[in-house]
């Protein structure tokens, strides 16, 4: 065993990649309208395959140092766009429910309603407005689809996140694997296993949590 | 005594005050969740809470004992198993 062991070690998003069939667009609503910037490109003849095309990787700097990357393979065609929902990678039939469809989507986030709602001038004045702004009780979010018809959000958090709230996250997932490995999980089995779990754990969590503050404070 | 539990976070405390008003239940904590716990079902206005929706459908944190009958824009209410 080395000291790495029970380490979460991971540091954010190296890149999140998409194919992209209108790089020039891309370019514009990456760089040019938002303001990212070009960090780093590949372009790659081929690669190994004899079917494989040319193809250019190139990367937006997304903050943080992480990264949005795209794939424009020369000569590829793209989906037909005018049939169905989705984007230029995962197409759904005509008739599928906008909820789904949107649910997989990349929120950036940022830090104030300041750079919010610069980043919501930068976009209504582009070809890609904002297509929602929503505020509830912890969250602000702004909406909109790239040129690739991937949806793009930005979002801020209207206070941080409490230490109980992340245990109420564990205890979730934890009812939730159970329940799903049993036949027609429901939410209420899910807060019937829940209400088992706080009895079990909420308490020992509280203890535990008032003995670090404790440690904290004698330091 | 079923129990409908809810975290301890500032956007339930409108919640818990409504709950805190209805006749024979009691309010107790279990760590950082409160419980709300009864021998008779009961409901919660959604508007006397004053709590707008994404806060509204995800306050339940547990149900021991109830199952949920109603949890719409109007109100949630439980009843017996």
């Amino acid at each position: 065993m080395t000291s790495l062991h029970d380490e979460h070690l991971v540091a954010g998003v190296d890149h999140a990649a998409f194919p992209t069939f209108d790089p020039a667009g891309t370019v514009r609503f990456y760089r040019d309208t938002l303001g990212f910037p070009v960090v780093h490109s590949i372009c790659a003849a081929g690669w190994g395959a004899k079917d494989h095309p040319d193809f250019i990787h190139f990367f937006f700097d997304i903050g943080n140092e992480d990264r949005i990357a795209f794939f424009y393979y020369f000569g590829l065609e793209g989906p037909d766009l005018t049939q169905g929902a989705g984007d230029v990678y995962a197409r759904f039939p005509e008739g599928t429910a906008d909820w789904f469809v949107r649910s997989r989507h990349l929120a950036l986030h940022v830090a104030s309603s300041e750079e919010l709602m610069e980043y919501r001038r930068r976009l209504d004045a582009s070809d890609w407005p904002v297509e929602m702004q929503i505020q509830h009780e912890t969250i602000e979010s702004i909406y909109t689809h790239d040129p690739n018809g991937y949806m793009i959000e930005f979002t801020r958090a209207l206070r941080p996140v409490e230490p109980q709230e992340d245990l109420d996250a564990n205890l979730t997932i934890d009812a939730l694997v159970e329940v799903v490995q049993q036949p027609h999980p429901t939410m209420d089995k899910l807060l019937v296993r829940k209400a088992e779990l706080i009895v079990q754990r909420a308490e020992k969590w509280q203890e535990a949590q008032q003995a670090a503050v404790s440690d904290e404070v004698r330091r | 005594m079923s129990r409908l539990y809810l975290l301890d976070i500032p956007e339930n405390e409108p919640i818990l005050a409504v709950a805190r008003t209805i006749a024979g239940a009691e309010v107790i904590e279990v760590g950082p969740y409160f419980a709300i716990c009864s021998s008779d079902p009961i409901s919660i206005d959604r508007r006397a809470t004053g709590v707008r929706h994404a806060v509204w459908y995800s306050w339940v944190a547990g149900l021991s004992g109830w199952r949920i009958s109603q949890w719409d824009k109007d109100a949630l209410t439980v009843a017996d198993r």
